[in-house]
């Protein structure tokens, strides 16, 4: 059986990936985590026993332990100029070789200062809960320009000045001029990263699975998804584990699904939030309100909507459950809708959803004392880690890996 | 779900790259290993194979084998920094389907710690890992010579691929180095340093006659080595491999060449194509690959997709594969 395991954030982001990941390469066999969806707008928190912390944005959150490589894989919008700051800090914090353990997929899209200066102009107008990091306008270009640029082209710099000098016009006619730095700079430092990182082609991942098993960590979380996420309150990526199955797939191989969740629910910025409960607000060191993105929310534990997370994903394995030192008292079985919510065959319709939850009231029952159990019963899926704290020591696996029932979905 | 907590600034972004020296590419030999890693040793191995498979059914064998010898100064480290792109140029443009890359060091067996280091053919990026635990010798005898003998030697015997054995099509191996081979393949330093029970000496121009029925054998001169300008060098290779010498006036266009070489002798493109193609990909190295690929476009004739009947030594014959 496959050891490769996908790690997805069934809520709206937040949930703890971070540290799951950091806790699954902590305690091996992982040595690679890939990263298959998003860009550098991820903050995956991860805080070391010894009291080091560090947001990864690019870099796998399994870097912390000697030896973890970190692959991002061609669906990742890399961005060079936050993964030169990201490797700063994690140097600062004593991990000094993190970018000779990056190799970057040549054919992943960068997000350039021009992506970014978009996205904000344009988001100024309309407001649904954008990080500013400018990946929706890396998505958005490379799907009505095929010559977006690409990892690959940081070291050919006269095709990437081309691509660059492209871009910017095509926005700036869009949106007037924005203030970003000259093509030559840009290129300049991208073309430093490309010197620095190692690009790879196809048929690398492939090699790296056959080497080892891999941990695949997803950004942001289903809830969110370009399709099954309730628009417009969506990211320009594809949540689910499907991008990682691709993967996969091409490389003839397989993974466990792991869905991670808080013990409460949490929303960063606008969008549905049916069982949002601003007493609930917990202490959140890391997760703060954003300029960009607005908010952060907390609210009770929303079985309706992990129900439907699980449902538009296909199915997780087992469950990872964060926070539980502070879990929420209620759980929502069912809105007051009348219908289960199921997701629509398009975006029209998934607007209509978003309208239908905004009006929804939640009809909760007690946590109980057993929030883990609570979650598993209420889900139908089997919690396989708990945790009550950020660092990997606070963490417990339950011996869900050898069940039986467990293997049902694995891939032999 | 994150705010962008990182900065974005070219500037510090271009100034952090520049100033991470990072690990190098050569971490084994960096590390301080004075010995050819377990990976790379050619003593006790029997064969280094190309093999076909599901995924690469038309598989095509292709080792890169350079000079880590000292007279070579910096160039190994440049070329270890070139080469994993190899893969990656044949591919694209369709030059080879289903290439298998073997790389590979050269030293000197009379004097160093590491003669001869041979890795594996791959068709996926661990031809990397390869070239990361090359050991890179420094030293060399200071004599002009070098034991590329002993490496063709080992190409001769002791690598069996599939798109000869199956499809009568020869491999291709691409020497890169400054210097001359010597006279012989010594009994002696075979049993040494490959293993085996060889008797006799083999002449040079015997092992070049046997490699030859196996690989389109090129010989790579970097300008900036040691004894690059030396006529002699050139002189003894060509009399060698024919018009298979390339002199290279820029190392940073090694993959470029020895892409296009293979396009060229595959007859997948045209030298003006070829170039066309290095434009494409942004490269700055066509008129350098152009001024190192005009002599054997100039002699290109027929292109031969069968090996040499067994005994014909291909130096004589008047089909080249250019």
């Amino acid at each position: 059986m496959t050891a490769n395991v996908i790690v997805v954030d069934l809520g709206y982001g937040d949930a703890g990936k971070g540290t799951v990941v950091d806790w699954l390469c902590a305690r091996g066999p992982y040595a690679t985590v890939v990263r298959f969806n998003g860009g550098a707008q991820a903050a995956h928190n991860v805080v070391t026993t010894d009291g080091r912390h560090h947001t990864f944005a690019q870099f796998g959150s399994g870097t912390f332990t000697p030896g973890v490589v970190t692959h991002l894989s061609r669906f990742m919008m890399v961005d060079p100029l936050a993964l030169a700051a990201e490797a700063d800090h994690l140097a600062a914090v004593g991990v000094g070789d993190a970018l000779d353990r990056l190799t970057v997929d040549r054919d992943a899209l960068l997000t350039t200062p021009y992506h970014r200066a978009a996205n904000r102009a344009r988001d100024t107008a309309l407001r649904h809960g954008s990080c500013g990091m400018g990946i929706g306008e890396t998505a958005a270009y490379a799907l009505v320009c095929d010559d977006a640029p690409r990892a690959g082209d940081c070291h050919s710099p006269a095709r990437l000045r081309r691509r660059l000098m492209r871009l910017r016009e095509r926005l700036f006619d869009e949106l007037g001029p924005l203030e970003v730095p000259d093509v030559e700079e840009c290129a300049a430092a991208f073309g430093a990263f490309a010197g620095r990182a190692r690009i790879t082609g196809d048929g690398y991942l492939p090699g790296l699975l056959r080497a080892g098993p891999a941990v695949f960590e997803g950004a942001q979380g289903v809830l969110l998804d370009e399709r099954f996420g309730f628009h417009p309150y969506t990211t320009w990526s594809t949540t689910t584990f499907a991008g990682a199955e691709t993967l996969l797939a091409e490389a003839g191989d397989g993974a466990r699904r792991l869905g991670v969740l808080r013990a409460y629910l949490t929303r960063h910025g606008p969008g549905p939030f049916v069982t949002e409960d601003p007493g609930l607000l917990r202490p959140e060191p890391h997760n703060r309100h954003g300029r960009w993105q607005g908010a952060f929310r907390t609210g009770q534990l929303d079985a309706v909507a992990l129900r439907y997370a699980l449902e538009v994903c296909g199915g997780a394995d087992a469950l990872a459950v964060t926070h539980l030192d502070a879990p929420a008292p209620l759980i929502c079985e069912a809105y007051d809708l009348g219908a289960r919510i199921a997701p629509a065959a398009d975006l029209t319709g998934q607007a209509l959803l978003t309208d239908r939850l905004l009006s929804a009231r939640p009809r909760y029952s007690p946590v109980g004392a057993d929030a883990a159990g609570t979650i598993e019963a209420a889900l139908g899926v089997p919690v396989a880690l708990r945790s009550c704290g950020p660092a990997a020591s606070d963490k417990t696996a339950v011996s869900i890996w050898t069940r039986t029932d467990f293997s049902r979905r694995a891939i032999a | 779900m994150g705010s962008g907590i990182w900065s974005t600034n070219v500037y510090d972004a271009a100034a952090s790259y520049r100033a991470a020296t990072g690990a190098s590419a050569f971490a084994y030999s960096d590390g301080g290993a004075t010995a050819v890693h377990e990976d790379l040793d050619p003593f006790g191995v029997t064969v280094r194979e190309s093999r076909d498979s599901d995924e690469h059914p038309e598989s095509l064998a292709l080792a890169v084998l350079f000079d880590v010898t000292g007279s070579m100064g910096n160039v190994p480290r440049t070329l270890q920094s070139k080469l994993p792109d190899l893969l990656g140029l044949l591919m694209r443009k369709g030059y080879v389907e289903h290439p298998q890359i073997l790389f590979g060091a050269v030293g000197d067996a009379t004097c160093d710690r590491a003669p001869l280091q041979v890795g594996q053919f791959e068709s996926d990026n661990r031809m990397d890992d390869d070239l990361g635990r090359i050991l890179l010798e420094g030293g060399g005898g200071g004599q002009m010579t070098e034991s590329y003998e002993l490496a063709m030697y080992f190409m001769a015997r002791h690598t069996a691929m599939d798109c000869l054995d199956k499809r009568g099509k020869r491999g291709y191996l691409f020497l890169i180095g400054d210097e001359l081979a010597y006279p012989k393949v010594k009994a002696r330093e075979i049993n040494k340093i490959i293993g085996g029970e060889q008797v006799e000496d083999i002449p040079f121009a015997a092992i070049v006659a046997e490699l030859k029925r196996k690989y389109d054998v090129y010989f790579i001169i970097p300008e900036g080595a040691y004894y690059s300008a030396d006529d002699r060098l050139a002189d003894f290779w060509r009399t060698q491999l024919g018009q298979n010498v390339i002199r290279l006036d820029d190392l940073d266009a090694v993959c470029e060449t020895i892409a296009l070489t293979v396009g060229l002798a595959e007859d997948a493109v045209d030298l003006e194509e070829g170039l066309d193609h290095l434009r494409e990909f942004g490269s700055g190295a066509g008129s350098s690959v152009s001024r190192a690929l005009a002599p054997l476009n100039s002699r290109r004739g027929a292109v031969a997709v069968s090996a040499m009947p067994t005994g014909l030594d291909p130096a004589d014959t008047e089909v080249t594969r250019l």
